[in-house]
């Protein structure tokens, strides 16, 4: 399976039974919640619960988990690698590879990834899609364990027609856009919803700009950068070394440094510190 | 001799002290034990501090190499040495304070093999690395001059690091320009959690302006220093050229920063009197736009004071840009602050003193000074406390023996240790262990009874402030139980109980005070469904079982009376076996509506309710396999339907167990 693959969620269906929870916690073998001091809510994501239901209020339930963002921001922060994008979309993790800075704990405008805190060897954890299912055509845990179909799998051009249709159909039930669709990109877990989902995210308004483009415009910097200061420093030496050389050679005739057109100075100034 | 130095040497070694047993907690109980991060506060103070700072506090090292070696400016030479070495020990206390953020340090080296060049952060990893390699090689003439080195081997090494001196200083400017300013670019990918005051597209020319400007204020710094505890003469009117290009950096870094905002249309908000507009003015009069008005000065660049508090203010004000950059203005949820705990400012201290215990010792075996600041003779002989109390001629101590260099500071050292190990919290001694939930102890409150319109039972309910009690309510002892301290209380109706189970003879029936320790039965010793499981009463199932319309009357018993819940038999009536065998709470004999109420009753009646209320309304589509037990109890996914007891159910069809008009559940 190579085509980018989408999980839509239906907010409205949603009943906020929690049963991806558990589907999810038996898939990934996660056991019982972490200690609430490193969390939001007793029941937030943490290194042991890669989904949960938020419930913003009335009768709506909201799975948070991770978006798997087309671009996604952590993928680009990472130094070593150990995030990476399978070619279904799911963002996944190599242990083996992470050193735990946590850069992308903090670059990710969702704020999904979290970390193994109790332990004294602790890992990054968060949803990888259920890219081990996924390579043999399975659908995610929690999409299977989901009694209502509020939340479904399939390729993702496939989810966003749905979800479009689903819209077109009874415009009056759902918020006018499809959650993820294009967002800082486009992320591969999308929803629709009868509520506005901002709260999702970091900032109501993530514009559709993705995140690894803006650290891109200063990295690309770099190859120039390197080009222009080592330049720009060599050329001034030489200048500044030849106009003392010079203004030596006013006040001593006598010593010509004939053998020496590098460095004179430095060397001199070396042996007499 | 110098009690200055051996005092100061005296706190430092204390502080490694406190670091040591802090660096056996910290790598065998892990981040959460010894820290105050958290999944949405990931990086402090390590990151703000040991590297944001460290690396921008040791661009003294850089800058000077720049001043001295390029532009030529020889009579700063005195200043490159100490400035190289700060630097050197600066990088490598970033390095060791790295250690002890990194989830996993012994991964430290994996940059190297597994580059991906995409992240800003690799850059930083590698230009730091380099650098500091850069910055050793830039050192080692210091170290290779000692007598010690004086040997054919290493003086070629010395000649051919003397020769590759330009080469070394301009790769270290060249590296120290691409991650000084790419720890800001660190931030661009973060502008939903960086607040707009400080997240700018120019973010990395900030960083990199405002190391320069800290880099010669620290040089200044480290001469007042090094002044102050070797007591040597400070030269001021050098100093003052330092002073003066610091001003022309730091006016430069006040454009940047202020036009940056301007252009970014963030002017007006600066006046709107936020915290944040606050914090950023302050930020800005502090770190660059005071003291480079001040040096504008010769008075205050050639003072001692006032070139101290003009390099104080930059050096405090730069390393809060770098704090604000990543923690203060850095967003997190209100209900998650991050302030780090002393575990982590001790690491930071004890980190920074390491630093400086190898700074004095360099300064006290090599000579990083310039002759005339006379290092050597006093350096050497200022380790030996309480050698000038000797007198030679009479071989005797003149006053009493008192702790030496060494044993003093081994003293300091296992003190601290001593305390620090006594002062552990629990977490950071054995790891982070379950604890468990809190529980509110019951809180007795008065409330009303009041019985249901539409279906039998009682709803008990607590008056808020301006409520009037309602009609025909009796007044009752409450308490209120709050499970998890979560502020979500369930009422327990203590007089309904009371009356319920026998009056004053009951009492011990839940307060059996016979038992140590026993305070009160829980709900479930009486309650024993409360945690089984039950269906949903599905009609359509039922009329298919007692065989279509004519199975009516099975339930409907009462022929005249309307159909209905409450008109029909108990489930109790067929199903015997939904009673659970051992619950104290018997079915009612007559009169009363079914057993006493559980979290299964709670949990459906709260989904039924809503989701037959949301049917109605007809907004919500509902699936129609909801009323299934294994739609939501996978445990109870069964060929076929719940067992019904034949002998109960014959006895229901010939009309002799069960009255109509007892109701269901």
């Amino acid at each position: 399976m190579s085509t980018r693959m989408s999980i839509l969620t239906d907010v409205t269906l949603c009943t906020g039974c929690e049963a991806c929870v558990e589907g999810c916690k038996k898939e990934n073998n996660l056991g019982k919640d972490v200690p609430r001091r490193w969390k939001l809510r007793i029941d937030d994501l943490s290194s042991t619960r890669f989904t949960t239901i938020d419930h913003p209020g009335g009768n709506h339930h909201v799975r948070r988990q991770c978006r798997h963002c087309i671009e996604p921001a952590c993928v680009s922060a990472c130094l070593v690698g150990a995030l990476q994008q399978t070619p279904e979309g799911a963002v996944i993790y190599d242990a083996d590879r992470c050193m735990g800075c946590r850069y992308c704990m903090t670059s990710c405008p969702y704020g999904i990834p979290r970390y193994d805190w109790e332990a004294a060897v602790p890992y990054v954890r968060k949803c990888n899609l259920c890219h081990q299912r996924l390579i043999k055509g399975g659908v995610p845990a929690c999409v299977e364990a989901c009694p209502e179909k509020a939340t479904i799998f399939g390729a993702r051009e496939e989810m966003l027609a749905e979800a479009h249709r689903r819209i077109e159909e009874n415009p009056g039930r759902y918020q006018g856009r499809v959650y993820g669709e294009t967002e800082i990109g486009g992320t591969s877990v999308i929803y629709i919803s009868d509520i506005p989902l901002d709260f999702l995210g970091f900032k109501p308004d993530l514009g559709n700009t993705p995140l690894p483009e803006r650290s891109w415009a200063a990295l690309s910097k770099v190859p120039p950068l390197i080009a222009g200061m080592g330049g720009l420093m060599a050329g001034v030496w030489w200048v500044v070394g030849r106009r003392m050389k010079l203004a030596e050679g006013e006040q001593h005739v006598d010593t010509p440094e004939s053998g020496e057109t590098a460095k004179p100075a430095p060397d001199e100034k070396e042996t007499e510190a | 001799m110098n009690r200055r130095l051996s005092n100061t040497k005296t706190i430092l070694w204390a502080l490694v002290g406190v670091l040591a047993v802090l660096t056996l907690s910290r790598f065998m109980r892990g981040l959460g034990a010894t820290t105050a991060l958290t999944d949405l506060a990931p990086w402090g103070l390590w990151i703000a501090f040991d590297v944001m700072s460290g690396v921008a506090l040791a661009a003294g090292g850089f800058v000077v190499a720049a001043t001295v070696y390029i532009f030529g400016r020889q009579e700063y030479h005195r200043f490159a040495r100490p400035a190289i070495l700060t630097a050197l020990l600066g990088y490598a206390a970033v390095a060791v304070g790295l250690l002890y953020d990194l989830g996993l340090p012994w991964h430290i080296w994996h940059p190297m093999v597994y580059p991906q060049h995409h992240s800003v952060l690799f850059e930083v990893a590698m230009c730091v690395m380099l650098y500091l390699t850069v910055l050793a090689l830039e050192f080692a003439p210091v170290v290779l001059e000692h007598p010690w080195f004086d040997k054919p081997l290493f003086r070629t090494v010395h000649s051919w690091i003397n020769r590759l001196t330009i080469p070394l200083v301009i790769s270290g400017i060249v590296l120290s320009t691409l991650h000084q300013s790419s720890l800001g670019s660190l931030f661009l990918l973060t502008p939903y959690r960086l607040h707009e005051l400080w997240y700018s597209p120019i973010i990395w020319v900030l960083f990199f302006v405002s190391a320069i400007a800290l880099g010669l204020m620290m040089v200044t710094a480290e001469s007042f220093f090094s002044s102050w505890l070797f007591k040597h003469k400070l030269r001021l009117d050098l100093m003052a050229g330092l002073g003066r290009a610091a001003s022309i950096v730091l006016f430069l870094f006040v454009a940047l920063r202020v036009g940056d905002v301007a252009y970014r249309g963030l002017l007006p908000s600066l006046a709107n009197g936020s915290w944040q507009s606050n914090l950023f003015i302050f930020e800005v009069l502090l770190s660059a736009l005071l003291p480079a008005a001040l040096l504008l000065f010769s008075k205050v660049r050639t003072s001692g004071p006032g070139l101290g508090t003009c390099a104080a203010m930059t050096i405090f004000g730069m390393i809060g840009y770098r704090f604000d950059v990543c923690i203060v203005a850095f967003m997190r949820p209100e209900s998650l602050p991050y302030f780090p705990s002393w575990i982590e400012v001790a690491v930071s201290m004890g980190i920074v003193a390491g630093a400086l215990l190898i700074f004095i010792f360099f300064i006290e075996k090599f000579r990083v000074f310039k002759h005339d600041e006379g290092e050597g003779t006093t350096a050497a002989a200022v380790d030996l406390p309480g050698r000038d109390r000797f007198n030679p001629s009479t071989m005797r101590l003149l006053s009493p023996a008192r702790l030496d260099g060494p044993r003093r500071y081994t003293m300091a050292v296992l003190l601290a240790a001593a305390v620090t190990v006594a002062l552990l919290p629990a977490e950071a001694l054995h790891g982070v262990q379950d604890t468990l939930t809190p529980v509110s102890p019951p809180r007795a409150v008065e409330g009303y009874a009041v019985a249901r319109a539409d279906t039998p039972g009682t709803d008990f309910v607590v008056l808020q402030e301006d409520e009037a009690p309602p009609d025909g309510a009796l007044l009752q002892a409450l308490y209120t139980i709050d499970g998890n301290r979560n502020g979500r209380v369930s009422l327990f109706p203590h007089t309904f109980h009371v009356e319920k189970l026998g009056q004053n003879q009951s009492c011990v029936r839940c307060h059996h005070l016979n038992m140590p320790e026993d305070r009160n039965s829980a709900c479930s010793e009486c309650h024993r469904d409360m945690y089984a499981v039950t269906d949903i009463f599905d009609h359509a199932s039922h009329i298919e079982a007692v065989r279509g319309n004519d199975g009516c009357t099975d339930c409907h018993r009462d022929p005249e009376g309307a159909k209905g819940r409450t008109s029909a038999l108990a489930c109790t009536g067929c199903h015997a076996g939904m009673v659970v065998a051992g619950s104290v709470v018997r079915p009612p004999e007559k009169g009363m509506d079914g057993f006493a109420g559980g979290y299964m009753d709670a949990m459906h009646g709260l989904c039924v309710k809503c989701h037959e209320q949301v049917v109605l309304e007809g907004t919500v589509k509902v699936a129609a396999h909801f009323s299934n037990c294994a739609t939501c109890h996978h445990e109870l996914r069964l060929p076929g339907p719940p067992a019904v007891d034949p002998l109960l159910l014959a006895e229901a069809r010939s009309g002799t167990a069960g009255d109509p008009g007892e109701g269901g559940l």
